[in-house]
Order: structure tokens, then C-alpha cells, then sequence
């Protein structure tokens, strides 16, 4: 059954790769999304039967090829497959008059192949395959318009970048073999249980899979793929570089609680690089102009809050913020791309405003996604957020620090997100196209996604109010001593959340709907200067890393053929002696004569000294 | 049924001199059949058709023949690779192929025996037909490539013959047999010379940092069509032979100088992919990542270790096959736009996507990307380095990075970008090819233990003679 749901939409990459050009559109589009639907079916039925286990023999020596189905991975492949189903059928509408409309299906189908596979891994080496599967999948989908050079550019920095993680993930897996002597997961997390000592070198293992998924979640310092990799189609956008793929680092952290619960010192730096990434993208995000760059950086920034979340320790936490980002980041990605649609192709948000007469429908979209985002009271991103923002008081890895810069993070969350609308939505129109509203092939996923958006938040609300989640995700999780925190100090802490939101969304508004007509003051204009490049970081890594990695080959290269003529001259003097050598066969007896003489003699000598 | 195995492509390869025409059928037919003998042998297990029949009684060498797991698995992914070479070449002089063919009688010989002297004389053997399939077939620079690779092969040859010597009467075995030189091992300082003298044989043929520098000319010199960089290929044998002679004969010996080997694998893993980034000619490129596979599989193999053990044993044969299959897809490229270059136009996935498929696949597998026959290799000597020296495993391992960007840089620079010049797609006689690669490397991925378990038997004897280790 586990198989099976990975199986189906395999079997959708092959067909779709090899015979893909038989079939006519939109056939590729609905069989894909079909088969995605079938495992979504699969999925929830495994959440109804209460679970799965599979596994055949020897994969690799003593590595069975195992999985599992348990809350934590049914939880997860629920929002793969759901919202990864949803942005199938939108792609059916978007990708609709491209040549490579089949191979974009074969490769959609290949992922989420791959993102099952990771999730439902039991043993690190399987999450290892559907890791660099997915890996392959955002490569070749980033680079699917091959044809320009930035894409395929930006589509290779992505898989390099990611496989400095992936070093970090397979030297963690190493490390844990040798711990441990197995790698399955299950089986470490009962060693850890029943042993009363920890084994020295668990922090560094804990560190090693750690920085596999600072690659593959784009936090800092290896967060540069993830701007670039706007380049792909926008629902790869919404599905990869939003929803699902890139939460794959949160969900080893999650899968791997067991081992992070022990480890308070690595959990710290997990929560601190979070926060780093959370509060820089957000600053990033506001010096955007193009339309998807925002919400990259935005997503950078969310998975942030996730890294913050699970390195205080309240990993199911940031298993709820994963699902709430899921839905209102695919809405906002997706509106994006209705909106681009509409424009002919246009991205620069500059070149929009006033989209709300024209595209009504996307206009509720982006409004319901970008409150959502920004924390909007009641809301879904409001809830998961908060909870985040409150963990770092309660949960044992925590510290006021933290909250304090959370909590000013989500300021900027707001401030961006209302940016975002307000430029894209509100105002006057600012470019020449006619913008037309997309077809209802499009428009209908947003609407599933809008729900989400809006009420997903619902199933885990603070005490004494229900909370569907927590309860549901225990078994699976590690257990974190948590310091309650009174009902009414909880329910402050959300107030003051709510208030803080709802003063961001204020100064976006106030701020930009009347952004061109205004005075920027110049301290501004360079701070979104400095914010539309990263803040450098692609400038500090070319100039630090990548350029003279570069010369480095080509200078390694040469020392090759410097070795290589090293040899050479050895070789040539070893000819040289030969032939000086050679220069004592004169012929002449006499001087054999003399030489055996000379040699009798130099051995008596050497004899008597003796 | 060894003995078939053995001789059969000698004999095939006398009559495809003879007839040339004939070639190229001949030696599909006679891998085809050396595939299933190897097969047989693998599923028999043990020492499959252990065979010692005296030859110099008085000087104590012998016929000694037998397949042990990692015999069987090398047999069969020889026969694979060499199979692939003559179903993806054509328009070739069939007289290279027929070489092609005798050098596989060699190159067998050297994974089945158990005789010393045997040994050396197939090592040596499967060394004449490698010289003139360069000498004869090669560009326009085979001479100065082939003195160095002669220079190199023939210094570490005499090496190890001093030692194999040195090994039985020094050590007091009745003959070279194997099973003798085992029971009575050279211990004390001249087994260290001993150790080195064939250490430094196998380190030219691995190749391994700094003895490698016959390596990258001997590929680009060789017969374009990627046919003769096969069977180099398959020559690499220096990892197998640390693995069967070098650290079972000369244990202390190889303790000692652990660190130091341990250390040269890596620099050779790392050094070579990162030099590999900076080549603009197929066969260079490939020359150079092959080499970092061997950098890898030696750090396997070093570490002393089960998995490890099986790990590198694993990527030499498993490498063979997609190194070889891309030396051959070089070839390809050879024909269509008659220079090796690596990016002689761009945008060819648009007028040839099957032929783009077949390029990634083979460049992912070289990757090591999960589930292709690159991955199993490569993570399992990982695990074996990572107890032997967390430093140098990170150091090595540090090729994966460096692979992913030459792999990749090469790729696109070719496939992708602004539609370039149109040629052919894959035709023919190519899909039987590709298919059959694609298979083949995608088998060894999803379904590793096919090799991985022989060899786990053969490497418990391997890690017992060095006492203990996973």
C-alpha cells in the first residue's frame, strides 16, 4: 500500500517520459493529476486504517529498503499529496500551449514519486533517495526552458548548493552507522531510548544531517538557490520551492526529534540559524520587485519560523506551520502565476497595481494568502505562527531573546505581505497589457487553497480550545518537557501577536499604496537596494567561493601537467646518465682493463678500511 | 565452465584477426556467453570451479583458477561492459576489436586467479593488447602517451614481481599459490618493502594521486570511438589487486601505511574532480572523474572495513559500466560532430532528447544519485571511510560536490541553452544501446545486493586477516 502510492505516480513519470509525446493535451495533465489523486485516495485511507510498515530484505548490507507510514509521515503525505494534487489540475490550465507540456507532467510525476518516498522512508539511506530525487526533480524543473541560459544557470547553482547539504546528510548517516550500526530509524530511535549513556559523537551526527537541511530548506548560509530558482514555471514554484520540498529539512528535523530532544546545544543553533533566516529574508523580501522573488524570500523567511520552531523543541509546532504555509504559500505562488498569465508574462510588480478590477477572482486569492501570511487575526498563518512566537517562551530550547525577534520578524512578515498586495492589487494599473482573469481550471484549485488559507488554522487552536494536531503527531515525536504557560498568558501573548500583525499590515498599507507618488526617503531607496540583492550574498559567494573554486580547477588543472612534466624531466635525466653512462664502452680493451682495475682496487680499499 | 569462461574471448579474439569482418558479431556472441558463465558462477558461490593443475611443478606455479564472489562479479561486469562497447561502436577496424577481445582473456585472468605468477602473467598479458590498441588506434599523440603509460605500467610491474619473489621465498611458502603465500606471510622490514613494492603496482594501476599521470593522455590519445577507454577501464585493477594481494599478503605492513594510503585516496578523490570542472574535452573530463571514482573506491577498500570493503569493490565494477557507457556516448558524439569537444554547439535536448536522457542518466549515475548503480558504491565505502578517518572521508567525500558541478556544467553546456546545431537522435542500433545501459545501471541501483552480497562473503575473509571492523 506504501509502495502503491508511491508506485502510482512513478509509473505516470515513465509513461509520460517515454510515450509522452502520443498523448495530446491536456491527456498528460489529467492522467497526472489523476494518479496524484489516486495516492492522495491511498493516503487518507492509510490515515483511516491507522498506519503502514513496509519493507523487502537487503537493500544495501543490513539497510533494508524500509518504510513507514506513521502519523508524522501520513500527516506529511497528506500535504504532499493534497496540495501537490490541487497544483497538478492548476498546471493543467498554466502549462496549457507548451511544448513541453507532457515532459512538465513527467517530471511533477517524478517528484512527488520522490517526496513519498522521502517522507516515508524508515531508514536514512530510502529518505536519501527521495532526498537527491527531489533534488533531481527541482533541477530539471527549474531548468525546464532550458533555453535560456539563467535558467539552466540557476538550475545548476540549485542542485550544487544543495549537495553541500547532502555531503553533511550522507557524513551524518556515516557517523550514525558507526554509532549505531544500523541506519534504519526506528531502530536508532529504540537504541536511544534504551540506552542511559548517549554516545559521544551524536551532537556531531546531529550537526552533520542538521546542515542537510540547511541545503535542502534554503536557510542561511546556503539559502541562494532559492531566489534563483523562481526561474522554473510558477507552479513548480508553488509545489517545490514552497509546499513540499523545500519543508523536507523540517520534516528530518521532525523525523529525527529523537535525536534533537537530546541534543539542547545543536537545537539552540538550529533555533538561532532560523532566526537569522527568518529576519533576513523578511528584510530581503521587502527590496523585491519581482513578483515571485518576494514570495521566495518569504518562503525563506517561513521556513525560518520552521527551523525556530523545531530548534526550541516544539517540532509539532513546526509541523502545523509547514501545513499552513503549504496552503497559503501554493495560494500566493498560484495567484502569482494567474496574475503573470494574465500580464502576458509580466513579473515586475512595478509594472502592475490595480489587478483587482481586472481579476477579481485572483484578486480574493492574493488578499486571502497574503493576510494569511501576514498573521491576519483568526486567520491560518496567525495561528501557526503564534504558536511559534509563543514556543520560544514555554518550549525548553527557548529563550525572551528569541521571542523578541520573532515577534519583530512578524512585523516585517506583515509589512511585506501587505507590499505585496497593495502593489500588485490596489492602485492604479501601471502597465499596457489587458489583463483577462485565468480559466476556472486555475482559478478552482486557488479556491481549495483559499479554504486552507483561511480556516486550516482551525485544527489547533490554543487551551483551553481544542487542538486537533498535537495529540495526533505525540507518538511520533519526541517528548519535550514544556513549561505551560497560563491560559491567560498565553492567550496575551496572542493578543500582542494579533496587535503586532495588525500594526504591520497598517504601515504596509499606509506605506506603499502610495508608494510612487511619495517621497521614499533615501535611507529607504538603499536599504531595497541592498535588499533586491540579498544583502550580496550571491556578490560575497561568487567573490569568496565560487570564483576561485573556479580558478582553483584550472589551477589544479595545470599543476596536473606541472606533475606530469616533473616526470617528464625525471625521465629525461634518467636518459641523460644512460648516455653518459654509455660514453664508457669506448671499445678499447685497454680501458676495460683499466676500469676493472681501478674498481679491484677502490674494493681492496674499501675491503681493508672495513 | 571457468575455463570457458576464460579463454573463450582469447580464442574468439585469434579468429577475429583472422577475419576481421567478423569482429565485431564474434565478440557480442562470446561476451554474451561469458555473461552467463559469469552468472552461473556467481549464483554457485564459494570458490566457483577452483581448479589447481601444476605448470612449473619445480618452480612451484600453478593453473590456479576459481571464481569467489568478487571474481564472478568482476567476470560478469567485464563481459557487461565489454558487450556494451561492441553493441554501441560501428564503422570500427575490426582488428581493434578483435585486441579488444584478447585483452579480456587478460583482464578475466587477473580477477579469477590464485596463482601469483598467474596473476602476473595476465596482468602483463592484458598490458600488450591495452599498448596496441593505443599504439596502433590512437590520435595523433598515442607516442609520448604511450611511453608513459608503458613507463608506469612496466616500473610497477618489476616492482611487483620483486615482490612476489620476495613474498614466497622470503616468506617460505612452497609455491605461489595463494593459499601457500597466506600461510606463511613475509612479516618484519621486508615485508613492508614487499608490501610497497606491490602497493606502488597497484597505486599506478588504481590510479591514485601521484602516480596517475599516464592516465588522462592515455583516454585522450586513445580510439575515439570510446572502444579502447572500455577496456582501460577495465584495466584499472589496482584497487581489486590492494583488495585480493596487496593487504591480505602484508597485513602489519598495510596497518602501517594505512594513513598515508588512506590520505592519497582522498586527495586523488577530491584532486580529480576538481580538475575534471576545468576540462573542455569529453575524454579528459571522463578520464579525470574516473579517476575521483577510484579515489573513492580506494578509501573504501583502505579502510579496512566489511562495508567498506564491499563498498569500493562495488563502485569499481558498477563504475566501470557507466564510465565506460559514457567513453562510449563520447564516441557517439565523435561521430556526429567529428571532434571531442565537449560543447561543440548547445541546445541539443531540443532536436535529440532521447540522446539528452541517455547523457543525464549516465552523468547522474556518475553523480552517484540513489537508485542508479553509481549511489550503492559510493555510500557504503563512505560508511567504511568514516571508521577509518572521519578527516579524510570529509576530504574525499568532498568530490560529491565537485561531481555534481562537472557532471552538470558538462551537460548543460551541451543540452541546454539556445537550440544550436540540429543533429540525429538517437537511431538504430543506439536505442539497443541505451536501452540496454539504462537497464543495466538502473538494476545495480534499485537491486544492489545482486553484487553487493557476493562480495560481502568474499570481503569477511578480507576483514578477518585484519582483525575486526563492520
Amino acid at each position: 500500500m506504501l509502495l502503491l502510492t508511491i508506485l502510482l505516480p512513478f509509473l505516470g513519470f515513465l509513461t509520460l517520459g517515454l510515450f509522452g509525446r502520443r498523448f495530446r493535451e491536456p491527456a498528460p495533465g489529467v492522467l497526472a493529476s489523476g494518479l496524484v489523486l489516486l495516492s492522495f485516495l491511498l493516503v487518507v485511507y492509510l490515515a483511516l486504517a491507522g498506519g503502514a510498515r513496509f519493507a523487502v530484505g537487503d537493500w544495501l548490507p543490513g539497510i533494508p529498503f524500509a518504510l513507514l507510514g506513521d502519523r508524522l509521515s501520513i500527516y506529511m503525505a497528506l500535504v504532499v499529496t493534497g496540495i501537490g494534487f490541487l497544483i497538478h489540475v492548476y498546471a493543467i490550465g498554466y502549462m496549457a500551449k507548451d511544448p513541453g507540456y507532457s515532459r512538465f507532467f513527467a517530471y511533477f510525476n517524478f517528484f512527488i514519486a520522490m517526496m513519498l518516498t522521502l517522507v516515508f522512508a524508515d531508514s536514512y539511506p530510502v529518505m536519501f533517495i527521495g532526498w537527491e530525487g527531489v533534488g533531481l526533480a527541482s533541477f530539471l524543473l527549474i531548468g525546464f526552458w532550458y533555453q535560456e541560459w539563467k535558467n539552466a544557470d540557476s538550475a545548476r547553482k540549485a542542485f550544487v548548493v544543495n549537495r553541500i547539504g547532502d555531503l553533511g546528510f550522507l557524513l551524518g548517516m556515516a557517523l550514525l552507522y558507526k554509532l549505531f550500526g544500523t541506519l534504519q530509524i526506528s531502530a536508532i530511535r529504540e537504541a536511544m531510548a534504551s540506552s542511559l549513556v548517549l554516545p559521544a559523537g551524536l551532537a556531531l551526527a546531529g550537526t552533520l544531517l542538521f546542515l542537510g537541511a540547511i541545503g535542502k530548506s534554503a536557510q542561511v548560509p546556503l539559502m541562494v538557490w532559492l531566489p534563483d530558482a523562481m526561474a522554473g514555471p510558477t507552479p513548480v514554484s508553488a509545489l517545490i520551492h514552497a509546499a513540499t520540498m523545500v519543508t523536507a529539512g523540517v520534516y528530518l528535523l521532525a523525523r529525527s526529534s529523537f535525536l534533537y530532544a537530546n541534543l539542547p546545544d545543536v537545537s539552540y543553533w538550529i533555533a538561532v540559524i532560523g532566526l537569522v533566516t527568518a529576519l533576513y529574508a523578511a528584510l530581503a523580501a521587502l527590496g523585491q520587485w519581482d513578483i515571485k522573488r518576494i514570495i521566495a524570500y518569504s518562503t525563506i523567511s517561513q521556513l525560518g519560523y520552521m527551523f525556530l520552531a523545531a530548534g526550541v523543541g516544539a517540532y509539532w509546532i513546526a509541523l502545523f506551520h509547514v501545513m499552513t504555509h503549504a496552503f497559503y504559500k501554493a495560494l500566493l505562488f498560484l495567484s502569482s502565476g494567474s496574475v503573470i498569465h494574465a500580464l502576458g508574462g509580466e513579473q515586475d510588480v512595478r509594472r502592475m497595481g490595480g489587478l483587482r478590477k481586472y481579476l477579481p477572482r485572483t484578486h480574493l486569492h492574493g488578499l486571502a494568502g497574503a493576510l494569511s501570511l501576514a498573521g491576519f487575526p483568526l486567520l491560518a498563518g496567525f495561528w501557526s505562527k503564534d504558536a511559534i512566537v509563543s514556543a520560544t517562551l514555554s518550549y525548553p530550547f527557548g529563550g525572551v531573546g528569541f521571542y523578541a525577534v520573532a515577534l519583530f520578524t512578524a512585523f516585517l512578515t506583515a509589512t511585506y505581505a501587505m507590499r505585496w498586495y497593495v502593489l500588485v492589487f490596489l492602485g492604479d494599473y501601471r502597465g499596457q497589457g489587458h489583463p483577462h482573469e485565468a480559466p476556472p481550471v486555475m482559478t478552482l484549485p486557488n479556491d481549495v487553497l483559499a479554504l486552507g488559507a483561511v480556516f486550516a488554522g482551525f485544527l489547533a487552536l490554543p487551551k483551553p480550545l481544542w487542538n486537533l494536531i498535537e495529540p495526533y503527531l505525540a507518538p511520533a515525536l519526541a517528548h519535550v518537557e514544556v513549561q505551560e504557560l497560563s491560559p491567560a498568558a498565553e492567550w496575551g501573548l496572542l493578543l500582542v501577536g494579533a496587535a503586532v500583525a495588525l500594526a504591520g499590515i497598517y504601515a504596509g498599507y499606509a506605506f506603499f499604496s502610495n508608494y510612487f507618488r511619495r517621497r521614499v526617503p533615501a535611507w529607504y531607496q538603499s536599504f531595497e537596494r541592498a535588499g533586491e540583492q540579498g544583502f550580496y550574498a550571491d556578490w560575497l559567494y561568487n567573490t569568496f567561493l565560487v570564483n576561485p573554486a573556479k580558478e582553483l580547477a584550472f589551477f589544479l588543472g595545470l599543476s596536473d601537467r606541472g606533475l606530469d612534466g616533473g616526470y617528464r624531466y625525471g625521465a629525461l635525466g634518467v636518459a641523460a646518465l644512460g648516455r653518459w653512462l654509455a660514453r664508457l664502452q669506448t671499445g678499447y680493451v685497454r680501458f676495460y682493463a683499466l676500469l676493472v682495475l681501478a674498481f679491484a682496487a677502490v674494493f681492496a680499499i674499501w675491503g681493508v678500511i672495513r | 565452465m571457468i575455463h570457458a569462461l576464460l579463454f573463450l574471448p582469447a580464442l574468439a579474439g585469434v579468429l577475429a584477426l583472422l577475419v576481421p569482418a567478423w569482429a565485431r558479431l564474434l565478440g557480442l556472441v562470446t561476451t554474451a556467453v561469458t555473461a552467463v558463465l559469469a552468472f552461473l558462477l556467481l549464483q554457485a558461490g564459494g570458490v566457483a570451479g577452483y581448479t589447481e593443475l601444476p605448470l612449473l611443478k619445480e618452480a612451484g606455479v600453478y593453473y590456479a583458477v576459481g571464481a569467489d564472489g568478487v571474481g564472478a562479479v568482476f567476470a560478469l561486469a567485464i563481459s557487461a561492459s565489454v558487450f556494451l562497447a561492441f553493441l554501441a561502436v560501428r564503422e570500427v577496424p575490426g582488428r581493434m576489436l578483435a585486441l579488444g577481445l584478447l585483452m579480456t582473456t587478460g583482464l578475466l585472468g587477473i580477477f579469477l586467479s590464485y596463482d601469483l605468477v598467474l596473476f602476473y602473467f595476465f596482468f602483463e598479458a592484458a598490458l600488450i593488447p591495452s599498448l596496441l590498441l593505443l599504439g596502433l588506434y590512437g590520435g595523433a599523440g598515442r607516442v609520448p602517451a604511450l611511453v608513459k603509460f608503458a613507463l608506469f605500467t612496466l616500473v610497477g610491474s618489476f616492482l611487483m614481481l620483486a615482490g612476489i619473489l620476495a613474498a614466497r621465498y622470503l616468506g617460505g611458502a612452497e609455491s605461489f599459490l595463494m593459499r601457500d603465500l597466506l600461510a606463511h606471510r613475509l612479516g618484519g622490514t621486508a615485508g613492508v618493502l614487499a608490501f610497497w613494492a606491490f602497493a606502488l603496482a597497484f597505486a599506478v594501476k588504481a590510479p591514485l594521486f601521484p602516480l596517475h599521470v599516464w592516465m588522462p593522455d592515455f583516454h585522450a590519445q586513445n580510439h575515439p570511438s570510446g572502444f579502447a577507454d572500455v577496456m582501460g577501464t577495465l584495466y584499472k585493477v589496482g584497487v581489486f589487486g590492494f583488495f585480493r594481494f596487496a593487504i591480505p599478503l602484508f597485513p602489519e605492513a598495510f596497518r602501517a601505511a594505512q594513513p598515508y594510503l588512506l590520505a592519497l585516496a582522498a586527495i586523488t578523490a577530491l584532486g580529480a574532480a576538481w580538475i575534471a570542472y576545468a576540462q573542455k574535452d569529453w575524454k579528459r573530463l571522463l578520464a579525470y572523474g574516473a579517476l575521483s571514482h577510484m579515489g573513492v573506491a580506494a578509501l573504501g577498500v583502505f579502510s579496512g572495513t566489511q562495508v567498506g570493503a564491499v563498498g569500493g569493490l562495488f563502485l569499481l565494477a558498477a563504475s566501470a559500466l557507466y564510465t565506460g557507457g559514457l567513453f562510449l556516448y563520447a564516441g557517439w558524439m565523435h561521430r556526429r560532430f567529428g571532434s571531442l569537444e565537449l560543447a561543440p554547439t548547445h541546445g541539443l535536448a531540443k532536436a535529440a532528447p532521447a540522446l539528452a536522457a541517455l547523457g543525464l542518466f549516465l552523468f547522474l549515475a556518475m553523480v552517484g544519485l540513489p537508485g542508479l548503480a553509481g549511489f550503492p558504491g559510493e555510500f557504503l565505502s563512505a560508511l567504511g571511510a568514516w571508521q577509518a578517518s572521519p578527516f579524510w572521508t570529509l576530504f574525499g567525500f568532498s568530490a560529491v560536490i565537485a561531481a555534481a558541478a562537472y557532471a552538470l556544467t558538462a551537460y548543460q553546456r551541451l543540452f541546454h541553452g539556445p537550440p544550436g546545431k540540429a543533429v540525429a537522435d538517437l537511431a538504430g542500433g543506439e536505442w539497443a544501446f541505451a536501452t540496454l545501459a539504462v537497464l543495466v545501471v538502473g538494476f545495480l541501483g534499485v537491486y544492489p545486493k545482486f553484487f553487493s552480497a557476493p562480495l560481502a562473503e568474499a570481503a569477511r575473509a578480507f576483514v578477518a586477516v585484519l582483525g575486526g571492523g563492520q
